[in-house]
């Protein structure tokens, strides 16, 4: 499965309307995304669960995909989360 | 028809009406019979119930329209129907009450973050699946934004989620068959100048979908269709307040100053977000009073600091450099909340509450505390403790306060003053702390020993009393010898003529709900320190309230 680490150097990290803006994106591949911070993972598609990790500026998370079009996922997202 | 109530917000409104439901619905238990048709009717529940909130996200604009998307897409939570569908095929349960019972852990879990942000989501997520049972029971919803036109708001009650996106412009006049003077509606609905009326009896048997309410909150009368004649009448007099007030917004809005620049500090009496922004739009200088009760009631556990400090951080950014005074929750015995049992008592309002409550439970008040002072890192706050009766409560309450940090992060400490003991230590008060805040419905009650709800006493509960005077100038001399300030945020100080007198009497803030700002601004601007302060003479010397408040005309 794809993966990449990504880090927010946006101001919010992934909340407010960064995190909608990213749960949405990610609804819009058919494969899987998750999103780990330390211990936890999250399903990028589920903005409460995505909101329940806390992601904050400075933080890396890792991204992975698995489906179809997990490889255009994948680049995709991490593009977003650059451009926050 | 007419009704009868209580008059709980001065002005005349009449609109159509806008009859709202009960906020949380009672969910039936189940077992349902056919879990897969009731998953069925989840979805399509979820699918409309987000469709409606982007909608109205889309119709909007700002800070608003950003939570309503928010909100859109958690309803449209892939886990959250997984969790909902669960509980509906392996326990049965019917979809409202699995929705329900499905986003409580989410809730939980963020109002247990220290991100203010978050913890202020924790509400987000419950509301949005009360709002899904309430559509799969054919209840109607609460909300009051998105609103096209004006209405009459008809209600049993309002809870603060319920008017949290309310547009002032929008809603003229609030009715509802609960509550009082004091309840949540009155109080708002004052602070935004709408019209309204309480505790009306038969309200909701005689408010239908379609009707025209009119509200004289100053009668506290309700007239439902009226006849086309009296229509007009309503009509005129709707019009004309509507005027006055569009009137007293175009003024320009100085800072609050006598006419020859004595300055006083006009803030505002505010609980929830929505009354700070009127109060801003009417030009508040601070907030002088923040009720932070709002936050406790009607919930099984206290708010934990997170969700507290998320609320006030929200009220010191929109201050953006004005002070907030917070005063600590004032509840007990003659507020009860679900998760204390504080017994009434003989006489709660003489009971177990403010400082007193929080002496009993002080994990309570370090809680608030520890919000308030992480809130100061976004803007100057103050905090006091209300019902302090003794030096000693207010030298525990400094101590708290320097327990949670508050020295540190440079929050000022005071007490409100409204028990009459108080009034006779303000010099020592006034040595141990940076401001007193009057509190002059409490004070006049307890200085005359009238009860406040007792209608045949209304003579001894006017503010107007010499002895009410004559305790203030006591406090406010006690302020200046010992270098703290001394503000009133009793109903009081958004009376024009007592503020003339208070400010003779030495008070140099004066915090009121947003609807009395213009009128006391305008009537300083219109006297002189000297003239406040020789009215304030004849006044203290004046027999009862009646001749008191003869005192202003007559030197002037």
């Amino acid at each position: 499965m794809p993966s990449a680490q990504v880090t927010f150097t946006n101001e919010v990290g992934l909340h407010a309307r960064p995190a909608a803006l990213f749960t949405r994106a990610a609804t819009g591949f058919t494969a899987d995304v998750s999103v780990s911070k330390d211990d936890q993972t999250a399903n990028a598609k589920s903005l409460l669960s995505v909101l329940k990790l806390d992601v904050r500026h400075g933080d890396t998370v890792t991204l992975v995909t698995d489906g179809p079009d997990a490889d255009e996922a994948l680049r995709a997202l991490a593009e977003l989360v650059g451009q926050l | 028809m007419k009704l009868s109530g209580v008059a709980a917000s001065p002005g005349t409104a009449l609109a159509p009406a806008l009859v709202v439901a009960a906020a949380d619905p009672q969910l039936p238990d189940g077992p349902v019979d056919d879990p897969q048709a009731e998953a069925g009717r989840l979805q399509a529940a979820l699918d409309e119930v987000s469709a409606a909130l982007q909608a109205q996200s889309d119709a909007g604009a700002g800070e608003a329209a950003e939570i309503l998307a928010a909100q859109a897409t958690m309803v449209a939570d892939p886990e959250l129907r997984d969790a909902a569908v669960g509980l509906i095929r392996d326990q049965r349960l019917p979809a409202a009450r699995a929705v329900v019972t499905a986003g409580e852990p989410y809730a939980e879990a963020l109002s247990g973050s220290d991100s203010p942000y978050l913890a202020a989501r924790a509400a987000d997520v419950r509301d949005v699946c009360r709002r899904t049972a309430r559509r799969l029971l054919g209840l109607a919803d609460p909300d009051l934004g998105g609103l096209r036109h004006p209405v009459v708001v008809v209600a049993d009650d309002l809870a603060p989620a319920d008017t949290a996106r309310m547009d002032p412009a929008l809603v003229v006049g609030l009715v509802t068959s609960g509550g009082s003077r004091t309840s949540h509606t009155a109080i708002l609905a004052r602070s935004l100048g709408v019209p309204a009326v309480v505790a009306v009896e038969g309200l909701l048997a005689a408010v239908g979908a379609e009707s025209l309410v009119g509200v004289d909150g100053d009668a506290g009368e309700v007239v439902v269709d009226p006849p086309p004649d009296e229509a007009t009448t309503w009509r005129r007099r709707a019009d004309a307040v509507a005027a006055k007030r569009e009137r007293a917004g175009a003024a320009p809005r100085e800072p609050g100053a006598t006419a020859d620049g004595h300055r006083v500090e006009l803030a505002a009496n505010v609980g929830t977000t929505i009354e700070l922004r009127a109060a801003l739009a009417a030009g508040a200088e601070g907030v002088g009073l923040l009720r932070t009760e709002l936050a406790y009631l009607d919930r099984s556990t206290p708010p934990d600091e997170a969700e507290q400090a998320g609320a006030l951080c929200e009220l010191v950014a929109l201050l953006d450099g004005r002070r907030l005074v917070v005063r600590t929750f004032d509840f007990g015995a003659d507020k009860p909340v679900p998760f204390l049992d504080v017994p009434g008592g003989p006489n709660p309002a003489l009971g177990v509450r403010g400082i007193r409550l929080a002496q009993r439970h002080p994990d309570l008040l370090d809680t608030q505390l520890r919000a308030v002072v992480r809130a100061a890192a976004g803007g100057p706050v103050a905090v006091m403790a209300p019902m302090v009766a003794t030096l000693a409560e207010a030298e525990w309450f400094v101590e708290r306060v320097t327990a949670a940090g508050g020295d540190d992060a440079g929050v000022e400490v005071g007490v409100m003053v409204e028990v009459p003991s108080a009034v006779l230590i303000a010099q020592a008060l006034a040595r141990e702390l940076a401001f007193l805040s009057i509190g002059t419905n409490d004070l006049t009650q307890y200085l005359h020993a009238a009860d406040r709800q007792e209608g045949a006493l209304a003579g001894l509960q006017d503010p107007f009393s010499p002895a009410v005077l004559a305790a203030v100038v006591t406090v406010a001399r006690a302020g200046e010898a010992h270098g703290a300030w001394v503000g009133v945020c009793g109903e009081a100080a958004g009376d024009p003529e007592w503020a003339l007198l208070a400010v003779g009497l030495g008070v140099r803030e004066l915090s009121m709900g947003a609807a009395s700002l213009d009128g006391v601004r305008a009537a300083l601007a219109g006297r002189d320190l000297q003239a406040c302060r020789q009215a304030a003479e004849r006044a203290l010397a004046a027999s009862d309230a009646d001749a008191a408040r003869a005192a202003l005309s007559s030197g002037s």
